[in-house]
């Protein structure tokens, strides 16, 4: 069953004069428990497609299919509601608030949607414990490694267990073991929750924690990679391999 | 492109950056350039009635070293605000001494430049501001000014000295910076987030206690339980330093104390407002406290001295009626009945009274509630005016019984008597007991006899005539004009006849008008005062508002992403202006309203009115700087998704 349906969409910046094409004509679907991993060089659009299917951002034209629901036509409002209940995010910065501790970062998403106060304590106490961030809880973000802050982001994004979560190069600022164990903690929470991620790298050992990696180039698919029954290595290969193809500068005279 | 080009270029380009900095710029020029053009205006010096310009004086010291400070403070921000900007030129090779001539010249077009036009709107304003100042003392004048070239002059050369001030502090900003922490620094938070430390739990707590000693002491100063000058000055001295440092310790300390304490009880989950008030509070005001110990200490200063003089400006009409029961009070028989004549004369209708006045000793200890030794004043054996009970309206006396007539509340304050008790006169060789009955408000005779407050005796008319067997009565004598509008003609019969020197003879009129003058123009130099640095505290609150939004908009970015709207964050931002704001503003009113109620009866007999309008005025204007403020961060929070 497909909970993300994205039909060709297009977004360009810059006036009628100089305008800059980022995406052209691209479909996506992602299904429910999928790990998709979208992946491109510097400049090739992906970002941005996380923003235009995260609602950050909106499209030029295209349509955009979360959950049944049609985002592309709404109201800032409303898409600040549909966020609210249905999207979960993870950043390279972090993007945690420095003047809040751990655990009242992570209980942010739950104070927005009004959730119990005992079932909000419930639910951080199981996750804090997956993530093993129950230690750092009443810290501030500036006490805490990167590592604990990206586990803080990623408990965060799943607290109020939300349809999709996005993860914008949640390795990016990470050195690799703490990386890794991210990824390891990710894909687990994928596994045990069910839950569907779309993330952004152009890290390929972190594209082979994903099931399905979509390859972007001058805004369009270029190829997308499925890990089937393969290990993860193998998968690593296949992605590598790819990448290699896709990140040459070709000269097309 | 040559060095000329790129100052240009910048200054057009960070004009809307410096959009502030003119506007606190053009205000403080017009504000003292006005200020200054009335100083020198003929009309204030000429007129021997006013006594304002000594008052002036000392108000445009004042008044620079506030602009100064202001300015310093504004320029500082901006500075800031292009901290990447110095770092870039810095980058591509140019030496600092460059730079800062570089800045030096944009910052005299952009200095001077509003200078020209602060000076032109001050000249435009002084005039209103005159017309004004016209209206409070009660002075028939027409506004008419002349550009005065000192006034010009002076300007200039405080505006220049502050330049040059301004130049200097960013000299030594640039000089400080390496290239690197020219690039950080406004993205470094101020003061780094760390946990409550023991010392500020003991801060948090201090500063409460500190403050509440600080009003106690001030509610008892003049109670009566502190009677020598020494201790007044020990009480006042504590009240002072104990206020202020609470203050300071208030910001440092308890803000994060009770946010802390509250944090604590929602164990991780806020919503919110809290999250944008609270927590941003918590770490914010502690890096503020001398700033905000400072505008909430001259701000209750300004709103204390506002409340003081207007209470006098707005008690002058009865300080008259107490001064002078009738419209005119004449102590010699004689005179007053020469003055009646002069009167029916010119046509004057008025009526006419007398009353006998003794001065008796009295014992009054009986009466009396606190014990005054250390005040040079014998409780046993004391010199009270007498009169008889016909001189009092509608008051029928027992033969025995005794009443007193008139008090104030300065004298309340210190001597307050009993409702009953007995009273003894002395005369020469015998004593006669007398049972006193309690104490009416109105004064009956002027204040010649009571010596400024003490109340006047009032006893049956048997008892009177015994008394005045022994003792000699002087006769006071009071004058009431028919036709209340011609007093002030009345008024100069009253001064050819020469009764006007000296303070046996008084004129109701006299007293309300020369009380209305003086005070109206002490009210008027600590309104401009008090206005000058409302506007200016307003201001420095409202760019560090500015400021603190630029640092909290990746927050808002955050908050936006995980799907706040736009309303959710106003409102938390409404929250979180209503502390910055309101929290000095309410500590500000709290110590004036301390500050005035320990003293008020010096100035004055009426205290809420006047003191409430003050407060409810300087809270109206304040509080449109926190709207200004919130408009700001609706505009970032716009911006930041």
């Amino acid at each position: 069953m497909s909970l993300l349906e994205a039909r060709k969409i297009h977004k360009s910046y810059g006036n009628k004069f100089m305008k800059q094409h980022v995406l052209e004509g691209i479909d996506v679907t992602i299904d429910k428990g999928e790990f998709v991993t979208i992946m491109g060089a510097s400049g090739s659009g992906k970002t941005t497609l996380l923003n235009v299917l995260s609602s950050i951002d909106r499209v030029s034209h295209g349509s955009i299919v979360i959950n049944g629901q049609e985002i592309t036509g709404q109201k800032d409002k409303q898409l600040a509601e549909f966020r609210k209940h249905h999207l979960g995010f993870i950043f390279q910065e972090y993007n945690l608030l420095d003047t809040l501790t751990v655990k009242e970062n992570i209980l942010l998403p739950l104070s927005i949607s009004k959730t119990d106060r005992k079932e909000a304590q419930q639910k951080f106490k199981v996750l804090a414990e997956e993530l093993g961030i129950q230690d750092v809880q009443n810290k501030y973000p500036n006490e805490i490694s990167g590592g604990q802050k990206q586990r803080t982001s990623a408990a965060r994004a799943f607290i109020h267990e939300p349809s999709i979560i996005f993860a914008d190069e949640p390795t990016g600022a990470l050195d690799s073991k703490s990386a890794s164990d991210l990824l390891g903690k990710l894909s687990g929470l994928n596994e045990t929750r069910e839950a569907t991620i779309a993330m952004v790298t152009h890290d390929p050992v972190a594209a082979s924690y994903s099931s399905r990696v979509i390859f972007i180039r001058d805004g369009q698919i270029y190829t997308q990679l499925h890990k089937g029954g393969q290990t993860r290595e193998a998968f690593l290969k296949d992605i590598m391999k790819t990448q290699g193809v896709l990140g040459g500068v070709s000269y097309e005279h | 492109m040559s060095i000329n080009q790129l100052i240009l270029r910048n200054l057009k380009k960070n004009l809307k950056n410096y959009y502030l900095y003119v506007f606190a710029l053009v205000f403080s020029v017009a504000l003292y350039f006005s200020f200054v053009t009335l100083q020198y205006d003929p009309a204030m010096s000429q007129d021997g009635s006013v006594k304002g310009s000594a008052g002036l004086m000392v108000a445009s010291v004042l008044l620079i070293v506030i602009v100064a400070v202001f300015l310093l403070y504004a320029n500082a921000l901006f500075v800031k605000r292009r901290s990447q900007e110095i770092g870039l030129f810095q980058l591509i090779g140019m030496t600092k001494n460059r730079i800062f001539r570089l800045l030096t010249i944009e910052n005299l077009i952009i200095y001077f430049g509003s200078m020209a036009v602060g000076i032109f709107i001050g000249f435009a304003v002084s005039k209103l501001i005159l017309m004004g100042f016209f209206k409070i003392v009660n002075v028939d004048e027409v506004a008419d000014l002349h550009f005065s070239m000192a006034a010009l002059a002076q300007t200039l050369i405080v505006f220049a000295g502050i330049f040059l001030l301004i130049m200097a502090t960013m000299y030594i900003f640039i000089r400080k910076q390496s290239i690197l922490s020219l690039f950080r620094v406004t993205s470094s938070t101020q003061g780094k987030v760390k946990k409550l430390s023991i010392w500020e739990h003991i801060m948090g707590i201090l500063g409460i206690v500190m403050i509440a000693s600080g009003y106690y002491v001030s509610t008892q100063l003049f109670e009566g339980d502190i009677t020598t000058i020494n201790g007044l000055f020990i009480a006042m001295t504590f009240i002072l330093a104990s206020t202020i440092i609470g203050t300071y310790f208030f910001y440092k300390g308890s803000v994060r104390f009770v946010s802390n304490l509250l944090r604590k009880r929602k164990a991780g989950y806020m919503n919110i407002n809290e999250v944008l008030s609270l927590s941003s509070m918590m770490f914010r005001m502690k890096s503020n406290a001398l700033l905000l110990t400072v505008i909430t200490t001259v701000s209750a200063l300004a709103i204390g001295l506002l409340a003081l003089s207007y209470i006098s400006l707005y008690s002058a009409e009865s300080l008259a009626e107490n001064r002078s029961p009738d419209d005119f009070s004449i102590t010699n028989e004689e005179k007053a009945l020469a003055f009646s004549e002069t009167l029916e004369d010119e046509g004057f209708d008025h009526s006419y009274r007398q009353v006998e006045v003794l001065q008796a000793r009295f014992n009054v200890e009986d009466i009396l509630d606190v014990d005054l030794e250390d005040m040079n004043f014998n409780v046993e054996n004391t010199t009270i005016p007498v009169i008889s009970e016909t001189a009092v309206p509608e008051l029928d006396l027992e033969a025995e019984n005794m009443m007193m007539t008139g008090y104030n509340d300065i004298m309340q304050s210190y001597i307050s008597l009993k409702d009953n008790g007995e009273v003894e006169w002395l005369s020469e060789n015998d004593s006669v007991k007398l049972s006193y009955q309690g104490l009416r408000e109105d004064y009956v005779i002027s204040s010649h006899y009571t010596v400024g407050g003490l109340p006047i005796g009032v006893v049956s008319e048997e008892q009177f005539m015994d008394m005045k067997e022994k003792l000699e009565p002087s006769i006071y004598t009071g004058i009431n004009l028919e036709d209340d509008s011609r007093n002030e003609a009345a008024f100069q019969l009253f001064e050819e006849a020469g009764l006007a020197d000296g303070i046996e003879h008084r004129s109701q009129w006299y007293v309300e008008t020369s009380q209305k003058q003086n005070m109206g123009a002490v009210m008027f130099i600590v309104a401009f005062l008090g206005l000058t640095f409302l506007i200016t505290s307003g201001c420095i609150l409202y760019f560090k508002q500015m400021d603190e939004g630029e640092d909290e908009k990746d927050s808002y970015t955050i908050l936006r992403k995980l799907g706040f709207t736009r309303g959710d964050l106003l409102r938390g931002i409404q929250g979180k202006q209503l502390f910055n704001f309101g929290v000095p503003l309410l500590i500000g009113l709290l110590h004036s309203y301390f500050a005035v109620k320990s003293g008020w009866f010096f100035f004055g007999n009426e205290i809420w009115t006047p003191m409430l309008m003050v407060m409810g005025v300087y809270t109206a204007l304040y509080s449109i700087f926190g709207l200004l403020s919130v408009l700001y961060y609706k505009k970032v929070i716009k911006e930041a998704l």
